[in-house]
Parts: C-alpha cells; sequence; structure tokens
C-alpha cells in the first residue's frame, strides 16, 4: 500500500482578503493563490461559475479554529469598493437613459451596490479594526446615493411616461431612507439589549449574595467566634470571609491598582499570614486613587503592625480634594521611634523615604496603646506623579 | 445586671453569643425570627436587644423590621444591631430605623459586652467602618463646606462631631479619642449621640441621594 499524501485541511484562514476562500483553496490543493485567484477571476469572466464557485465555497467551507471572541480580519475595504462601483454605476444611468429598455441600465445595479454597501458597513465592518472608522461615512453616503438616484430621475420618469423607473426611484427613496434609518435604530436596539442583560447579571449576583450572606457567611462568622481571634482557623475563616465578601459587595469590578482595592488586597494576605483582623475603612472617593507609594508605604506600615502588634489593626482612608491620607493603627506596646530596633529599620526608610520622596509625608506616632502611621499625599502629586 | 435579649437564627450563634457574655450581662432570653423577636422584646422588655440584622420571618425585612414594628418600645429597649456583613446597605439602613450601634458578628465577648454597656448607659456604639460611612454619607469629603454653623442642624456635622467621627475610624476607642482632643470621655459619647440622631432623623439631600444610590431607601 502506498501512502497517500495528506492534504492540509479545506478551511478558510482567520485573517483574510476578502473571503478567504482563495487562500485556504491554494492551501488545500497546495497551489500558489495567485494561480487559484487568477482561475477564478478567469472562470468568473468566463460565464460566471467563478463567482458561484467562490460564493459557494465561502458558504460551505468553515473557517479555522481560533479564539471566538476574535473575529476574522478582513484586509479589502468591502464597503467602500461597493460603494465606488454603486457611484460608477450609477454615473452611467444619465447615458443609458435613452436606450429603449423598460429601466435605464445601471440603475437597479447601483441599487443594489448601494444596498450591500449600507449592509455590510454596518453589519460586518464595525467589528473590524480596520474598517470601523469609515464605516458609518460610507454607510450615510451610499444612503444618500440612493437618495439622490431615486429624486434625480424621478421628474424625468414622469415627462417621458415610464411608470416601471417611476415606482423604482420610490423604491429608491425608501432604501436611502432605510439605510439612515434602520441602523441607528437596530444599534439602538443592541445596546438595550446589553443593558438588560448587564441588569440581569446584577439582579442574579445580588440574589447569589442574599443566599450566600445567610449561610456561608454566617458560618465563617461563628467559626471566626468558636476558634477564637488569632487562632488558626479563625484566621483563614476570616481570609475567606473577605474575599468572599469583595466579591459579592464590589458592585463592579473596580479596576486593579487603585488605592481601595490594594489596601484590601494587602490586607487579605496579612491575615492570612499572621494573627491579625484588619479592618479597612475608606471615605471619599478613594477608589478613583492611584499612587504606588501610598499604596506601598501603608503595605509596609501594616505589614510592621501585623508582625509586631497582631490583634486589632484598623486602616482609615479618606480622600478630600486637597490629600490623600491613609491611617494604619495597632494596638501592640508602643515603640519609641527615635530608638528603632534593627528589625524595625524598615519604617524609617519604606515608609517615611518613600512618602516624602513621592512629595508626602508620613508620621509614626507611638502611644502606650498602639502605633498609628499617618500617610498624606497632596492629592496634585497623586495624579500626576503616579505611575500607571 | 444589664438584661439583653439575643435575637439570631442560627441557634450555634446565639448560644456562642450568651456563653461569649453570660459573665457580664443577664441573658433573658432568645429569639429566632422576626415576629418571636417582636413579641419576645413586648413580653420581656429588655435593656438591651442584640439584634441580627438579616433575620428571617415576619414581612421579611430583617432586623429593621422588628425595630420598625417595635418602635414604641425603643425608649426603654436599646438596639444594637449585629451584622455578619458591613456593607452600607445593612448598616445604614438598621440605624435608620433605630438601631443605637452596630457590631459585626466577628466581634469577642468582651467587645459585645462593652457594646452592651455602651447601649444601655444611652450612648451610640460606632464601629470603625460605620464613622466611614458616616462621613461619607454626610459628604465630608467632596469640598463643599459640610460644616454645620449651629450644632443642632440635623443635615450638617459639625467640626468636633467630624473630628470624632474621623477619630473612631482611624480606630481610635472614645476613650482615646477624648484623649486626643482633650475633651472628656462623656463629651466624645454625647458628639457620637448626636450624630446617631442626625444620621436617623436628618432628610439631607446628599443622604438621601447617598442611600439611593446604595438602594437603601
Amino acid at each position: 500500500m502506498t501512502a497517500v499524501p495528506v492534504r492540509p485541511p479545506l478551511t478558510r484562514p482567520r485573517s483574510v482578503v476578502l473571503g478567504g476562500v482563495c487562500a485556504g483553496l491554494a492551501r488545500h490543493l497546495e497551489r500558489p493563490v495567485a494561480v487559484v485567484r487568477i482561475t477564478i477571476v478567469a472562470l468568473t469572466i468566463l460565464g460566471g461559475a467563478g463567482a458561484l464557485l467562490y460564493l459557494w465555497l465561502w458558504a460551505f467551507v468553515p473557517r479555522e479554529r481560533g479564539p471566538a471572541d476574535a473575529p476574522p480580519q478582513r484586509t479589502a475595504p468591502v464597503a467602500i469598493v461597493l460603494l465606488v462601483a454603486a457611484i460608477v454605476v450609477a454615473l452611467l444611468v444619465p447615458f443609458t437613459w435613452a436606450l429603449p429598455t423598460v429601466v435605464p441600465v445601471g440603475a437597479v445595479e447601483s441599487a443594489l451596490l448601494a444596498t450591500a454597501a449600507i449592509v455590510w458597513a454596518f453589519a460586518l465592518d464595525p467589528r473590524e479594526p480596520r474598517h470601523a472608522a469609515s464605516a458609518p461615512t460610507v454607510r450615510v453616503l451610499a444612503a444618500i446615493l440612493l437618495l439622490g438616484l431615486g429624486l434625480a430621475l424621478f421628474p424625468g420618469t414622469l415627462l417621458a411616461g415610464r411608470p416601471v423607473v417611476a415606482v423604482l426611484c420610490v423604491v429608491l427613496v425608501l432604501l436611502g431612507i432605510a439605510g439612515f434609518v434602520v441602523p441607528p435604530v437596530l444599534a439602538y436596539g443592541r445596546s438595550r439589549g446589553v443593558e438588560r442583560a448587564t441588569l440581569a447579571r446584577e439582579e442574579q449576583r445580588s440574589e447569589i449574595a442574599a443566599h450566600l450572606h445567610d449561610s456561608v457567611l454566617q458560618t465563617l462568622a461563628i467559626i471566626q467566634n468558636r476558634a477564637g481571634a488569632g487562632s488558626e482557623v479563625a484566621r483563614i475563616a476570616r481570609a475567606q470571609e473577605r474575599e468572599l465578601r469583595d466579591w459579592l459587595f464590589a458592585g463592579t469590578d473596580p479596576f486593579a491598582g487603585d488605592l481601595a482595592t490594594e489596601l484590601r488586597t494587602i490586607a487579605r494576605e496579612l491575615e492570612l499570614e499572621h494573627a491579625v483582623r484588619i479592618e479597612v475603612v475608606t471615605v471619599g472617593e478613594v477608589d478613583a486613587i492611584e499612587s504606588h507609594a501610598l499604596a506601598a508605604a501603608a503595605r509596609e506600615a501594616l505589614a510592621n503592625a501585623a508582625r509586631h502588634a497582631g490583634g486589632d489593626v484598623t486602616v482609615y482612608a479618606e480622600a478630600t480634594p486637597d490629600a490623600v491620607e491613609v491611617f494604619v493603627r495597632d494596638r501592640g506596646p508602643g515603640f519609641d521611634a527615635a530608638a528603632i530596633p534593627d528589625g524595625r529599620l524598615g519604617i524609617r526608610e519604606s515608609i517615611v523615604g518613600r512618602m516624602s520622596r513621592a512629595g508626602g509625608r508620613a508620621v509614626v506616632a507611638a502611644t502606650p496603646d498602639g502605633t498609628e502611621v499617618q500617610l498624606r499625599l497632596p492629592r496634585r502629586t497623586t495624579e500626576k506623579g503616579g505611575p500607571t | 445586671m444589664i438584661r439583653v435579649l439575643i435575637v439570631d437564627d442560627h441557634s450555634i450563634f446565639r448560644a456562642g453569643v450568651r456563653a461569649g457574655i453570660q459573665h457580664a450581662v443577664e441573658v433573658v432570653g432568645e429569639a429566632g425570627n422576626v415576629d418571636a423577636a417582636v413579641r419576645a422584646i413586648d413580653e420581656l422588655r429588655p435593656d438591651v436587644v442584640l439584634l441580627d440584622v438579616h433575620l428571617p420571618g415576619g414581612a421579611g425585612g430583617g432586623g429593621a423590621e422588628v425595630l420598625r414594628r417595635s418602635t414604641a418600645l425603643l425608649g426603654e429597649v436599646r438596639m444594637l444591631a449585629l451584622s455578619v456583613s458591613d456593607s452600607a446597605e445593612d448598616v445604614v439602613g438598621v440605624i435608620r430605623a433605630g438601631a443605637r450601634g452596630y457590631i459585626t458578628k466577628a466581634s469577642s465577648g468582651e467587645e459585645v459586652v462593652a457594646a452592651i454597656r455602651t447601649v444601655a448607659a444611652g450612648d451610640a456604639v460606632f464601629s470603625p467602618r460605620l464613622a466611614g460611612f458616616v462621613l461619607d454619607a454626610f459628604g465630608t469629603t467632596a469640598g463643599t463646606p459640610a460644616v454645620a454653623v449651629a450644632d443642632d442642624e440635623l443635615d450638617r456635622l459639625s467640626a468636633r462631631e467630624q473630628e470624632v467621627m474621623r477619630l473612631i475610624a482611624r480606630g481610635y476607642a472614645y476613650k482615646e479619642v477624648a484623649a486626643h482632643l482633650y475633651i472628656s470621655i462623656k463629651t466624645v459619647e454625647t458628639h457620637v449621640s448626636a450624630v446617631l440622631r442626625k444620621l436617623q432623623l436628618s432628610s439631607r439631600h446628599e443622604l438621601t441621594a447617598w442611600a439611593l444610590e446604595r438602594r437603601l431607601l
């Protein structure tokens, strides 16, 4: 038995000129693309079989597998070509007007091309980055062409007494109006659909939240309560609770990197590592602030509190128009800021130094009841100076 | 001894709380749903009710419904809301319905006892989170002068009240707030109670908008 050479499968590539038929066919037959294209064009000119073959293959040959969310990339500006063709054909009408045909040659053809341009520009182009920008213009121009053609021919039909053409003119005008009106209406309906879907998701989410609330969160609270603060079980339960709570009550997903989210993430991480309970309170638009320096200094302060104090730690972040402030308070034995032991050298460099480099300031206030690290960053710095 | 009623639908949780506070207060009863809670409050007339925010039964209104149906007794029975969640909806909802304070269910027995004592004495219990909500709700960070000229103005916090709220949000105990501001603890408690009253009574436009945004009303 001789081995049959395996041909590449007949599929259309995802990055195509028009439909990907020629490229796919060339790959399958292992012939140059140019040869396939010339054959198709030649067959089209000699009786139209090429065009039929092309359309038939376009319809039935599957597209290459790829990421579902990535639409095929088309290089040919199909809508623009259709529009230009429609204009060119429409320009023939004055010359074919006098010919003895029922309808002047070019009028129907132009109308079909312009309609195709509108459909293509509305239905397919917006999904393609290469053509999305020009699509609305193409659509409007094609609609104007339809309207113009209909209105221009209409007086002539009345004078010459050609009722069929008069009907065609009415159809042209209607098509033109439809080209203007239908796409925006459809687009509106589509966006409303998206809105409804978002709303439904939101509702489902709050339903889930309500359910989990009564069961899982309660259980986690009971576990923490019974296990006693500081125990391993309580720590894990609390970290889980916080994670679940963040997910349930976050509403829309905040973009990662804002200060409020970062503080919560830091708290969650530290609660897993240390026997500490961290409460994060934010006031004002803290979730609109991005400041790497502030977040890093707060992380350092929190890590210090978790490591050396433990127990209950409160983080308070407040954004006012002038400044952003973060306070980290613990209940550990206070320490003398002037006589910082080696292990706590981190404070001076990573908190105080970092804040002053960022244009803010940091104060470490130690009392017998605990330590409070106060961070303050003027607002202008956070908006312009913070790395994005 | 302070007489306490524990209202929560989880019997294990009630038992846990009871065990944690029994040494300091007298637990006179327990209730597991809205109707039982309203009945128990009416019959037992406890000094303080530990009230779960998410309570089943009744018309489905949870702890806030218990508060509304016991409005007539709120003068002698103080309600302390207990919640597993710290979402704004739950916290501000029960406070506006008449609770005198709010603590999370993760609080230790000692913390619960301290909160019960504060509430029983007629003062309000503000957790850092609740203080944060108040500051947010009264728009103290929006840049507009939200400071009240007169202390009895319902729609705004006075400068002092704002300072107190900010310190509580920063995790300061009442005692520490007092030391920090060079005022007495009693004065701090007065300020906190005043804020509680404003939170309950204010129809301030921003507060309403803020509540609507969070689907509180």
